[in-house]
């Protein structure tokens, strides 16, 4: 054993001394110019994040005060949480139209992009129609939430009409996106089965891609609607679409009551909650 | 008058590829023919051609008298619910039932708006329970797809292939991905749906022994273009490395 041992010890040292480094450096990253990228973008991040600590117009702000105010805020906000010029009940029917609103803007939105998304799928459809679909998509997701809602409110009026719309508008751009990648990633054996025995387009789509799908489609669409709520809090105060956004925006901006800040954000994460964990359920019932 | 006829048949990919090279041959009802020869030489495609799931380049194709290359959609349509397909990789939706998968072969049959809604018949559901039967996958029926072994899952795959009432079953690649046990199942039931029902088989396959053992007629296929066409007796060793191109001695054959 002992000198089996070593024999393999000797062995190992050799092959050590055989690892010589002869000549210029060697590359082992597959492609040079990424990291290079990386590293620029990180040192410029860096170098503006300095710059813009160095700049800051601070008057005459006493820093750590206003850092206790805040916490001393926060406290107050979450700890004395109650409401005052809302009842309870009020809270709970406008947090049902904030509700409301986002499922109604989620169903609008995965009808139109199930049709979209099957017309854009590389797989599916004609590539012109595809890419031209894409496109405007793109654009779509570009332009922010808030702004689509404030381009639809100058013909439907600043309220739910044009928050619904604006709303709808954005999570079609993301769920097309999201469902015509889903679709690109059946497999296309399934397809060109069910064409090779005759069948027509609809009824590939409806027999074979969307039973593969499902589940994607699924855990998408309400990951949208997860979104859809959040921004749907944040319309209600901006746009005046109603719901319990408008309340908080009240409770801020206009009465100054952080305690009614601190119920109605509790309400709000509550939901959040009951969101989740009804997402992790389906995801986990239905991917497997 | 042959139930399929392929005459100067020749395609050719975008970007120059050249796939097949003036194809002619023509397979008489009933018959069992294995087309064998090298990865890329063509086979997948000379099989495509036949339900146009790839359009030839040139040449004619007529089966059972009607011209396959200058079809209309709707007649495409009718003619591929009478050309079985069975695949190497099954093509299934594995995430519907056994039933649910045999039945998607009479979509062809059907309406848009009932295969899109998946009602079938009970005639139609009757014979699918009587397919599965005869393949050995009562049992399996309700199971989904992913449930399935490999033998099993192409077994579901003839069943659908079967369904559509098929004069002719084209196989690409049956058995290239089951174990040896599973494939001479399913090359048996094969065998047994060409002599008992009278079905035309066409194959694509690796397997030289394979096509050796079951098959009525061999066509070996170099680089797009047809090197055998007999008998599988008179399929010399000399032929078959001329097919595979290579040197005598080379091949694993058994």
């Amino acid at each position: 054993m002992e000198s089996s041992s070593t024999i393999s010890l000797n062995t190992l040292k050799k092959k050590d001394d055989a690892i010589k480094y002869s000549g210029k450096k060697i590359r082992i990253a597959a492609v040079g110019g990424s990291q290079t990228a990386i590293n620029m973008t990180l040192f410029v991040l860096v170098a503006a994040t300095v710059y813009g600590f160095l700049t800051f117009d601070y008057k005459s702000m006493d820093f750590l005060r206003a850092v206790s105010l805040t916490l001393g805020n926060i406290k107050t906000m979450f700890i004395e949480a109650r409401l005052s010029h809302i009842t309870l009940v009020e809270a709970f029917k406008e947090l049902s139209i904030t509700l409301g609103l986002s499922i109604l803007t989620t169903i609008i939105a995965a009808a139109i992009a199930l049709i979209l998304g099957l017309l854009s799928a590389r797989n599916l459809s004609n590539p012109k129609i595809g890419n031209v679909i894409k496109a405007v998509v793109a654009f779509i997701r570009a332009v922010p939430t808030v702004l689509w809602i404030l381009i639809f409110a100058v013909s439907a009026g600043l309220g739910s009409v044009a928050a619904i719309i604006g709303l709808s508008f954005h999570a079609i751009g993301y769920l097309v996106k999201a469902y015509s990648e889903t679709f690109e990633e059946i497999d296309y054996g399934v397809i060109e089965a069910l064409k090779a025995s005759g069948a027509s387009w609809w009824q590939i789509v409806f027999q074979a891609v969307i039973p593969s799908s499902a589940s994607y489609l699924m855990a998408w669409t309400f990951m949208r609607f997860e979104i859809n709520f959040m921004v749907a809090v944040a319309m209600g105060a901006a746009a005046g679409a109603g719901g319990i956004g408008f309340d908080l925006f009240m409770a801020g901006g206009f009465y100054f009551d952080v305690r009614e800040v601190g119920f109605i954000t509790y309400m709000i994460l509550g939901v959040a909650l009951v969101l989740e964990v009804i997402s992790t359920n389906i995801k986990n019932k239905l991917l497997y | 008058m042959a139930l399929l006829q392929i005459s100067r048949l020749s395609k050719e990919y975008l970007g120059g590829t050249k796939a097949l090279t003036d194809v002619n041959f023509s397979v008489a009802e009933g018959e069992f023919v294995s087309i064998i020869g090298p990865s890329g030489a063509g086979k997948s495609t000379l099989l495509r051609c036949i339900n146009r799931m790839v359009d030839a380049s040139e040449g004619e194709i007529s089966f059972d008298n009607i011209n396959v290359s200058n079809i209309n959609k709707k007649n495409l349509r009718l003619l591929r619910r009478r050309i079985g397909m069975i695949f190497q990789h099954y093509n299934l939706v594995n995430r519907l039932s056994v039933i649910e998968n045999v039945l998607h072969g009479r979509l062809g049959y059907k309406s848009s708006i009932k295969g899109v809604m998946g009602v079938y018949t009970e005639e139609e559901k009757q014979r699918a329970f009587e397919i599965l039967n005869k393949l050995g996958l009562k049992e399996q029926a309700y199971k989904r797809c992913d449930q399935l072994s490999g033998g099993q899952k192409q077994r579901v795959g003839i069943a659908r292939a079967l369904i559509q009432d098929p004069k002719l079953v084209l196989c690409d690649e049956p058995i290239a991905s089951l174990d040896p046990n599973a494939s001479k199942i399913i090359m048996d039931h094969l065998k047994n749906i060409n002599k008992e029902m009278g079905i035309t088989c066409i194959f694509n396959l690796h397997q030289v022994d394979v096509a050796m053992k079951y098959s009525d007629r061999i066509i070996g296929i170099n680089n797009g273009q047809i090197k055998y066409d007999g008998p599988p007796e008179a399929l010399s060793r000399d032929m078959i490395y001329s097919i595979y191109g290579t040197e005598a001695g080379e091949l694993i054959t058994d």
